[in-house]
Order: structure tokens, then C-alpha cells, then sequence
């Protein structure tokens, strides 16, 4: 018996450890299925059970570097059903109201709501008024959802900057398109559970998984000087028609661009609206010859180099010989002359720029070029950044190094030229542009910090700190001179670059351009002008970008709290300037009213047309510097209208002080200002009858633009 | 009858264990049938109708504890007899569910004669093992046992019901190990079985024939290798059970939280594809839980199996243990997707009066070998 046992024991252990391995085989297998292939199936078990609508995330907002909104996703709301949950209502009744709310067909209506689906829009973007109205019925199974549409408060301002998004809400231009996935969100999905016959589940009502909302973007842009920008923008196309006009002005200490802008334009709201040339991002996009604006390059090189010093002397012969080829200056056959360096650069005399671009040599010179950036991209987070077009070191020629030397023969766009700027006006550091600050989550903590970058050092702090005073020679005593600025100290240089077309460069069309930065000593802003093709006569920029420049830099400036700082020639001009009475020229002769001004020490303008003062501004009896300019009116004796007599008020609002004045003045009236700016009220109304003679008060404001659409 | 001496001897760890796995299997069942519950259905009506098949099973195990197990050799050819009969009149009154023959109404219950001719087999077949101990040597000693066995499963088969058939392969191997033949006569026996079997399907598959399988039966048995290739038919079973255990994870989705279970998309989830509810609800963790308790009733009944004060009892506790283990082998290995549909129930946990009282019975007759084993100690 005892030795069976043990056989049978033996037996019985071998079953058992065939048992065992049955046991572990199925718990392998149960791992595998659990973990190795857990993921998949919860995914199929999720989509199993799941009817799912996503729900579009609200898009970010993005915001100019003080918090100004540029473009923010404002809410519209849509009408759905979800018939199962309506078929346990009162189908009928719920089609009839909705159909007499949406003014749908009721048909229509009742056939969406009792659709064999889990889900159905029965009509989109909905006036808040009746949505209202169906939420208060509460009809079963019908719901609102809430969808986003995008919208730009300052309407075309940055559009180049901004982009636009398609009709699906994903950005296809400029920043929506470059910041997708940071603006996009996470979409949300109404959730609807259904069992396997694909019944309802009574105890499973739909679900709203709410969108996570896309990420705000922070610019560095500031609104107010972009609209200072845009400004400048519009006048340059009022007055010159050109094919197209770019405007950039950067932080030269950090890169950070503080305005962006250019021409033709379009409104991002309706881009389909317009055609897509107008939607290029000139500033990023274009590529242009800088024209006479590099020779700052050329300078630079040629001082870091020791090429020249200020004081090195030149004589120009009006052109220069390179290889057969003659380069004139740009106002030949007049030669500049014997001249100093510091004269040449004021003069923007191009044989002395052909002579040390030369004298650099290739391997100097493009070290320069491309230590400067040229023909790379800046790295500008913008969609569609141009490199430029810098002819390849091996194959330049020395008639292109010549003229390279005077920005012609080489191509570079807006934004890398005032990187370059930026970098003189920086001591010689180069800092990579940054049009975007922070990335914030819909909850306000940052996701992304984007951080002043320096590239490299360009020049040395001293040659940089040299080629900004002679820079600010070029604007107080050059070619500049049309961008000098009282009270601030203002580097720059102005660019006419002929275009280049089939066969050589084409008379009559122009690049122009100013490219400067101030206060020179302490550079607060770099600014770039450049008008591409203007009409009507002139084309040197020092004639046409300077003064634009001027007018940006003045707004800019006092707008950045800098200081205004009067140089000792200004200080003396201020302090000469006594305060003198102003006399009354009212119905005086216009020759009369001329000499007794001058007499006074006051200048003249006159606005109308006739020999007889019929008004004047500053009234007479008024306190003001020598030197001021006083309006004078002009009209018909006894021609204009007759004291006492009855006139209609007109609307005066937007007019500027001068247009208000001569508007009024043509009817009798006098203008009392208050204020400055554009008038924006006026203690007459429109229409009501006043008597010519009587004084108007009108309101005047300044037209900075209000943070609120 | 049980003296205070043999108390001592009672194994409690297997009774705790088999408590244990009820319990568990009660929640489950709870779970599982709370799906195709409708509102105002009393939402524990199954879990008590399988709570009153459990009671009952508890009375059984004591009448049988009550009685020694050698009174099973008196009682074994009318045991056999009334085994035959009951599953031939299966074939006659039985009423047809899921296209096989296997139930008997008895009043408002229906019984199941299947799930009790696993026990009566166990039992017959050891009595007739155990009486022709020490002459299993020879290859042909086999065949007399391959009658006695196979009458039975022939009927089974008959009904058809493949998954029992299966376990009664299992009990028949295991059993027949235990007895004496030699593992090399088993394998030869095992292998012509299944050259048979192999090439009666080869033939089937490949002259497309109807028999000696049903067509869908072919599809059930194969499906499980592919399961896509018919996933909205007869593989929508098996990838159901998949993404059921898979979606399951490590800690599963919570009681009465599994989708696939809540929602029925798991199809069977009361009866063939309740692993599949634990793996959903409990996870790899419960599920693993589950299987370690069901080896440690195996180790106990193997245990018991080893101490019995005779072949008789051996067998008898092999018998019980093979039949339990091939369920599960079965039954989790069709819900994982490696064996095929057949459809026998989870031991103690699938839903069916049955089942259960037949497996408590088997839990009694484990208990009755150990409470009446040899002890040396006088």
C-alpha cells in the first residue's frame, strides 16, 4: 500500500503541476490582453458606448504687450437636439415652438429633432434674444451650444501681424497660423452614451465635456504706437500713392517690435475680401534693395575695421570708376567734393562708400553683411519670413561689391534691416526679433516667456557708439535733415534705391526709405520708413521717409515718456523767443495783416482764399512765443456774411481745428477751441440756427486710440 | 456518519475558499445582471434565485458529508444507469436554448442534467477505476474505460454540447493518469483523438459538409482565432469579451461601472462571459485574485486527493479537480481568446441552479475523501 502511495502521489503531483501551468498560462494571457493591449481596447470600449460631437475650443486672445485686445473669439450660440431624449418629451410641441422661434418650417424642425441620431444642430449662430426665449421653454432634449467666431476690435490694425482663420476657426495667416496650436484649445465633446442595441439609457443623460480654451498670446507689439504706425501708413498713401509702404519700429535693447505695419492692407474680419497680395506681410515678405540705408552696414565694417575713421578725407569726382564701370552719386553731375568721412556719410556720397566697400574686400565686407544677418532669416516667429538675396561671396564681382557698398546688388528685407539697425543703436549686439512676449493658459499662468535673445556682437560698443553720432549728423546737418526732431537727438539715414527690373534699373521707380533710431545716446526706438514706388514727383527719402519718420518718432517718443533734451542751439532759440501781444488783424487788408504780424514778430498763414481778414487764430489781445504762427482767414470785404445774420450750425465733429476754424469762419461764426486734436463736440448742436458773428465753442481731442473697440 | 474526531479532520480552508469564490461571484452576478434589468424588475432577482441554488448546495454538501464515500461502489451502476437516462431524456423533453437540447423543465426551474453528469461520471468512473487498479498497463486496458467513459459524452455530444464535452475529455485523462495507465498510453490515446477529430473538421472544412458538425458550431470553434473576420456575427463574442477584460486595466472600472457589462455590449455576461465582467470591473487585479483563489481550492483538492486513505478517494478528488480546472481552462480561456466559443459555465460564478448545486456536490464529495482520509495516528 505504501509504495502505491507514493506512485500515486507522484501522479497526482505531476497533474497538479499541469494544473499550474493551465493557471499561469491564463494569467499571461489575462496580462496581455490587460496591459499589452489595455490601451486599444479601452479605446474600443470608449468608442462602444460613445456618440460623441466635439465641441470647438474658444480660440485664445490675443493681446498687445499692455493688455490691449487684438483679436478675441466672441461667442455665438447654436440650437441642437438630441432626439432620443426629445422623443421622451413632447416632440411635437417642442418642433412647433422651436419652428415659431427660428422661424424654421416646423416640417424641417420636426424631422431634425426626431432624426435616428444621438445628435443634431437644428440652427446655428442664433440671436441671443431667442435663445434666450428657448432656454426659458426648457424643452426636452434641446440644448445651446456655444461656438466661437473670431473678431478684431481694432479691425485692420496688425492684420499682417495677426492673420486670419478660415471658416473651421484654424489660423491660416500671419500669427493664427504661425501660433495655431498654441491659440487652437482643446476641443470639448458632448457625450452621448448608448447600450448596445443602441437604445437611450435612462439613467445616462448626454454629457458636455467643456473645450479647454486656446492659450492668449501676449505681443510685443503696443497698440499705441502700432496705430501711430498705421497712421503714418495712411498718410503715406494719401499723399503718394505708392505701390507699397512698410513701417517697423523695434525696441533696439531687446529686439521686440513695437509696431509692424505695411501696405496695401486688408481686413482680416473679411480677408476673402481682398486680394491676396494685399494680405502679404510686407515687413517679413518683401525684398527690396536698401539703397543708401546700408551704407550704416558699410560704415560700421569700415570703422570696425579701420578702414576709415570720421576723419579720414575723401574727394569726390561726382562718380566712381569701378572696372569700366561708372557709379555716379546720387546728385551728379555735382560733385560733393573734398570732403571729410563724417560729410560723406552726412551726404550720403556714394563714390566714398564705392571706395571703402572696396577697400574692405569681399571677405571683410560680408563677414559684416552676414554677422548683420543678411540673407538669412531673423527667426521672427511670423509665417513666410524672405531671406533676402545676397549675391554668393564666390561670385561677387567688384563692381557688385561697389555697389553693394551703396545697398544696391543686394536685396534684404524690412525686418532684417532694422535688426541691423537695432544693433548699432545697441552697441554693436545683435538681438534676434521678438514680435511675440508671453503665452498664457486660459487660466492666466504662463506657458511660454520669450526672452530677449542676443545673437552676436556685431562691432565693438565704441565703433557702434561712433556711427550713432555720425548717424545723428546725417540729421542735423545731411541728408536727414527732414527727420530732425526738436529736443530729441536722432540718428539716421535716409535710402533711395532705383528698381531694379529687365535689363538694370528703371528710371522713375524708387525704393525710399529712412532708417533711424533716438534719443542716439540712449536709443529708446529703432524705426524703419520705406515706401516702395511713391507717385508724384519726388523720391529721395530724404525728402519723403524723413519727414514720416519725424512725425512717427515725435508720437512715439513723448508717447515712451522720453525726455525731450534741447541741445544748446535750442535752448538759445527757445529763450529768444519773448513772449509777444498778439494784434488783431480782423478786417484788415491782407498785406496789412502781413506786415503788422511780421512787426509783431509773429509768422503768417493764411488759410481761404480773398485779400480781406475776415478772422484770425490766435485771437488779437492773446499771449504767445515770437516766432508762432498765426492763421489768418481770409475772405471778400463786406462780402462774407453779415454780422446778426441767421446760420445753420454744421457738424463739425472729426474736423481738425484748422477745418473747423475756416468752416466757421466762411459762415461768420468764431471758432473757440478747447482743447486739441480732432473736434470731437461742440456746445452748438448741428442744424440749430445761430447768428454769424457769435462765437462757437468746440471741443477738441487728441485722436490716441481709446483700449475699448 | 461524522464523529467529533473527523470534525477535526474537516478542511475549512477549501470551504472558505469555495465561500469565497461564491461571494465574489455574487456581486458579479449582481453586476452583470443589472444591465438587462429593466426599471421596476426587482434588480436582485437573479443574484437570489443563484443564492437559493447556493443554499441548496450547502444543504447537499452536508447530506453528502453524511454519508461515507465507499457507499458510492454499492450505488455506482445505478448512478450510471440513471446518468444515461437522464441525458437520453434530454434528447426527448428537453427544450432547446441556444440551439442545443441540454434542459429539462422541472416546474418553474429547469435542470440541467449536463452539469450533473459531470459529478455522477466522476463518480462512476472511479468506482470503475478504482476496481481494476494495478491492471491499466496495457495499451488495450484503455478501451474498455473509453466505453464506459464515452457512452455518456457520446450523449453530450449528442445535445450538442461541445464545452461539456471538453471537460469530460479532462476528467477522463486526469482521472485516468491518476488510476495508473502509463502517461505513454494516455498520449497515444490522446493523439488518436485528436488525428480523429482533426480530420473529421479537415474533412468537414474542406468538403463543406454539414456534419458532423453544425455550421455554426464549425464557426464558434474557430472564430476565436480571427475574431474579425466576422465581428459583427460570431466574432462579436469574443472581441466584446476582449475589449471587456482589456478595457478593464490594472484596477478595472469600478462595480456596476464596466461600460461594456452596464451597457450589454458584452454579450453572455451572466453565464459564459462573466470572467469577462471581473476582468472589466475588477481588472488584471481582480481577475488575478479570482484565478489565486481558484488555485488554492485546486491545491486543496489535490491535496486531498493525495491523503485519501484509498484509490477510491483519489480518484474521486482528481475527477472533481480535473472537471474544475477544465472549466476554467475553458470557460476563461474562451473569454480571453484562446479557446474557442463553447459555452460551459464559470465554476460558482456563472448564473444557472445547475452549475452550482453540481459543483457544491463536487465540493462535498472533496470534503467526504478528506474528513474520511487515513490518519495514522492511533
Amino acid at each position: 500500500m505504501s509504495i502505491t502511495n507514493v506512485v500515486i502521489r507522484k501522479r497526482v503531483t505531476r497533474l497538479f503541476l499541469f494544473v499550474g501551468m493551465i493557471l499561469v498560462l491564463l494569467i499571461g494571457r489575462l496580462a496581455w490582453i490587460q496591459f499589452v493591449r489595455g490601451e486599444e481596447l479601452r479605446i474600443k470600449a470608449e468608442a462602444n458606448r460613445m456618440d460623441d460631437i466635439p465641441v470647438p475650443a474658444p480660440r485664445g486672445t490675443i493681446y498687445d504687450r499692455n493688455g490691449v485686445e487684438l483679436v478675441v473669439s466672441i461667442s455665438s450660440d447654436s440650437v441642437c437636439a438630441f432626439p432620443p431624449e426629445v422623443k421622451k418629451g413632447a416632440p411635437q410641441k417642442t418642433a412647433r415652438e422651436l419652428a415659431r422661434i427660428l422661424g424654421m418650417p416646423y416640417e424641417a424642425v420636426l424631422k431634425k429633432i426626431s432624426k435616428p441620431s444621438n445628435f443634431e444642430y437644428i440652427q446655428r449662430k442664433v440671436d441671443p434674444e431667442k435663445i434666450k426665449e428657448i432656454k426659458q421653454l426648457d424643452l426636452a432634449g434641446i440644448d445651446v451650444v456655444e461656438e466661437k467666431q473670431r473678431t478684431y476690435p481694432k479691425r485692420r490694425l496688425a492684420s499682417h501681424v495677426l492673420g486670419f482663420v478660415g471658416m473651421d476657426n484654424i489660423g491660416l495667416d500671419g500669427l493664427e497660423l504661425k501660433l495655431n496650436r498654441e491659440l487652437a484649445g482643446i476641443p470639448g465633446r458632448i457625450i452621448t452614451e448608448k447600450d448596445a442595441t443602441g437604445r437611450e439609457i435612462p439613467q445616462a443623460l448626454h454629457e458636455h465635456e467643456p473645450p479647454v480654451p486656446g492659450n492668449s498670446v501676449w505681443l510685443t507689439i503696443d497698440e499705441a504706437i502700432q496705430y501711430f504706425s498705421e497712421r503714418e501708413l495712411d498718410n503715406i498713401v494719401a499723399q503718394y500713392k505708392p505701390k507699397s509702404a512698410v513701417i517697423i519700429v523695434m525696441d533696439p535693447k531687446n529686439g521686440e517690435i513695437l509696431a509692424m505695419g505695411s501696405r496695401p492692407d486688408y481686413d482680416p474680419a473679411q480677408y476673402n475680401e481682398s486680394p491676396a497680395e494685399n494680405r502679404r506681410n510686407l515687413a517679413t515678405q518683401l525684398n527690396y534693395e536698401p539703397g543708401s540705408t546700408f551704407k550704416i552696414v558699410t560704415t560700421a565694417a569700415a570703422l570696425e575695421e579701420g578702414v576709415v575713421t570720421p576723419e579720414s578725407r575723401f574727394y569726390d569726382p561726382g562718380f566712381a570708376l569701378v572696372g569700366g564701370h561708372k557709379i555716379k552719386c546720387w546728385r551728379y553731375p555735382r560733385a560733393h567734393g573734398a570732403q571729410s568721412f563724417v560729410e560723406a556719410v552726412e551726404n550720403s556720397c556714394n563714390p566714398v562708400f564705392v571706395k571703402i566697400g572696396l577697400d574692405l574686400a569681399k571677405e571683410r565686407f560680408y563677414k559684416y553683411i552676414r554677422a548683420f544677418g543678411f540673407g538669412q532669416k531673423t527667426g521672427l516667429s511670423l509665417t513666410g519670413e524672405a531671406l533676402g538675396i545676397v549675391i554668393p561671396e564666390k561670385e561677387v564681382t567688384p563692381i557688385n561689391l561697389a555697389t553693394i557698398s551703396i545697398g544696391q546688388s543686394i536685396s534684404v528685407t524690412p525686418v532684417q534691416l532694422i535688426t541691423a539697425i537695432s544693433a548699432v543703436a545697441n552697441d554693436g549686439v545683435l538681438m534676434k526679433p521678438k514680435i511675440v512676449k508671453t503665452i498664457k493658459d486660459y487660466k492666466g499662468s504662463i506657458v511660454k516667456e520669450d526672452t530677449p535673445e542676443p545673437v552676436r556682437k556685431v562691432i565693438s560698443k565704441s565703433t557702434a557708439r561712433q556711427l550713432a553720432g555720425i548717424l545723428e549728423k546725417v540729421v542735423s546737418n545731411g541728408t536727414g535733415n527732414n527727420a530732425y526732431l526738436e529736443g530729441y537727438r536722432i540718428a539716421g539715414k535716409t535710402g533711395t534705391a532705383q528698381k531694379a527690373g529687365k535689363g538694370g534699373y528703371i528710371q522713375g521707380r524708387y525704393v525710399t526709405s529712412f532708417a533711424g533710431f533716438a534719443p542716439a545716446d540712449d536709443p529708446q526706438v529703432a524705426i524703419l520708413v520705406l515706401i516702395d514706388e511713391p507717385q508724384g514727383g519726388t523720391y529721395f527719402g530724404g525728402l519723403i521717409a524723413a519727414p514720416i519718420f519725424k512725425n512717427l518718432a515725435k508720437d512715439v517718443l513723448r508717447y515712451l515718456n522720453v525726455t525731450p533734451q534741447l541741445n544748446a542751439d535750442e535752448i538759445k532759440n527757445r529763450t529768444e523767443k519773448a513772449e509777444v501781444l498778439v494784434p488783431d488783424v480782423v478786417n484788415t487788408s491782407l498785406e496789412d495783416a502781413q506786415r503788422i504780424m511780421a512787426e509783431a514778430g509773429l509768422e503768417t498763414k493764411f488759410e481761404g482764399e480773398g485779400s480781406w481778414v475776415v478772422n484770425q487764430q490766435p485771437k488779437g489781445g492773446a499771449k504767445f512765443p515770437a516766432g508762432t504762427r498765426v492763421i489768418i482767414y481770409l475772405g471778400t470785404q463786406g462780402r462774407g456774411v453779415p454780422s446778426g445774420q441767421e446760420v445753420t450750425m454744421p457738424d463739425l465733429t472729426g474736423m481738425t481745428m484748422r477745418e473747423a476754424g475756416q468752416l466757421l469762419g466762411r459762415l461768420g461764426l468764431q471758432l473757440n477751441p478747447e482743447g486739441t486734436g480732432m473736434a470731437v463736440q461742440q456746445k452748438t448742436a448741428p442744424g440749430i440756427k445761430v447768428k454769424s458773428g457769435s462765437t462757437i465753442t468746440v471741443i477738441f481731442s487728441p485722436p490716441v486710440p481709446e483700449p475699448s473697440p | 456518519m461524522i464523529e467529533r474526531r473527523q470534525l477535526k479532520n474537516f478542511d475549512f480552508t477549501l470551504l472558505v475558499t469555495t465561500l469565497l469564490i461564491i461571494i465574489f461571484g455574487l456581486i458579479i452576478l449582481s453586476s452583470a445582471t443589472h444591465a438587462t434589468m429593466t426599471r421596476g424588475d426587482d434588480q436582485f432577482a437573479y443574484v437570489k434565485k443563484q443564492a437559493m441554488s447556493f443554499l441548496l448546495g450547502l444543504i447537499a454538501i452536508g447530506v453528502i458529508l453524511k454519508i461515507d464515500y465507499n457507499a458510492f461502489v454499492k450505488y455506482s451502476k445505478f448512478i450510471y444507469v440513471i446518468n444515461i437516462a437522464l441525458l437520453t431524456s434530454v434528447m426527448f423533453i428537453g427544450s432547446t436554448h441556444k440551439g442545443a437540447q441540454s434542459w429539462i423543465p422541472i416546474g418553474t426551474f429547469s435542470l440541467q442534467p449536463s452539469e450533473f453528469a459531470k459529478i455522477f461520471m466522476v463518480i462512476t468512473f472511479a468506482v470503475y477505476l478504482a476496481n481494476r487498479e494495478g491492471k491499466l498497463d496495457r495499451f488495450r486496458d484503455l478501451f474498455p474505460t473509453f466505453i464506459f467513459f464515452g457512452i455518456p459524452m457520446g450523449l453530450i455530444m449528442l445535445q450538442p454540447d461541445l464545452g461539456t464535452t471538453l471537460v469530460f475529455i479532462g476528467i477522463y485523462f486526469g482521472m485516468l493518469f491518476v488510476a495508473g495507465a502509463r502517461p505513454r498510453n494516455v498520449l497515444i490515446l490522446i493523439l488518436i483523438g485528436a488525428i480523429i477529430i482533426g480530420g473529421v473538421l479537415t474533412a468537414q472544412i474542406s468538403f463543406g459538409l454539414d456534419f458532423p458538425l453544425k455550421q455554426y458550431q464549425l464557426d464558434r470553434l474557430t472564430i476565436f482565432w480571427d475574431p474579425y473576420k466576422d465581428s459583427r456575427g460570431t466574432g462579436y463574442h469574443v472581441i466584446q469579451s476582449l475589449i471587456s477584460l482589456g478595457s478593464g486595466g490594472l484596477w478595472g472600472k469600478g462595480l456596476y461601472q464596466g461600460t461594456q457589462t452596464r451597457l450589454n455590449f458584452l454579450p453572455e455576461q451572466k453565464n459564459d462571459f462573466i470572467f469577462s465582467v471581473v476582468g472589466e470591473e475588477f481588472g488584471f487585479a481582480g481577475a488575478l485574485a479570482l484565478l489565486i483563489l481558484f488555485y488554492i481550492f485546486v491545491f486543496r483538492g489535490i491535496r486531498i486527493a493525495m491523503r485519501s486513505k484509498d484509490m477510491l478517494g483519489t480518484l474521486l478528488a482528481t475527477g472533481i479537480v480535473s472537471m474544475i480546472v477544465f472549466h476554467l481552462l475553458v470557460n476563461i480561456g474562451m473569454a480571453a481568446g484562446i479557446m474557442p466559443i463553447t459555452g460551459i459555465p464559470l465554476p460558482f460564478f456563472s448564473y444557472g441552479g445547475s452549475s452550482m448545486l453540481a459543483n457544491l456536490i463536487g465540493v462535498g464529495i472533496l470534503l467526504n475523501v478528506y474528513v474520511r482520509r487515513q490518519v495514522l495516528t492511533f
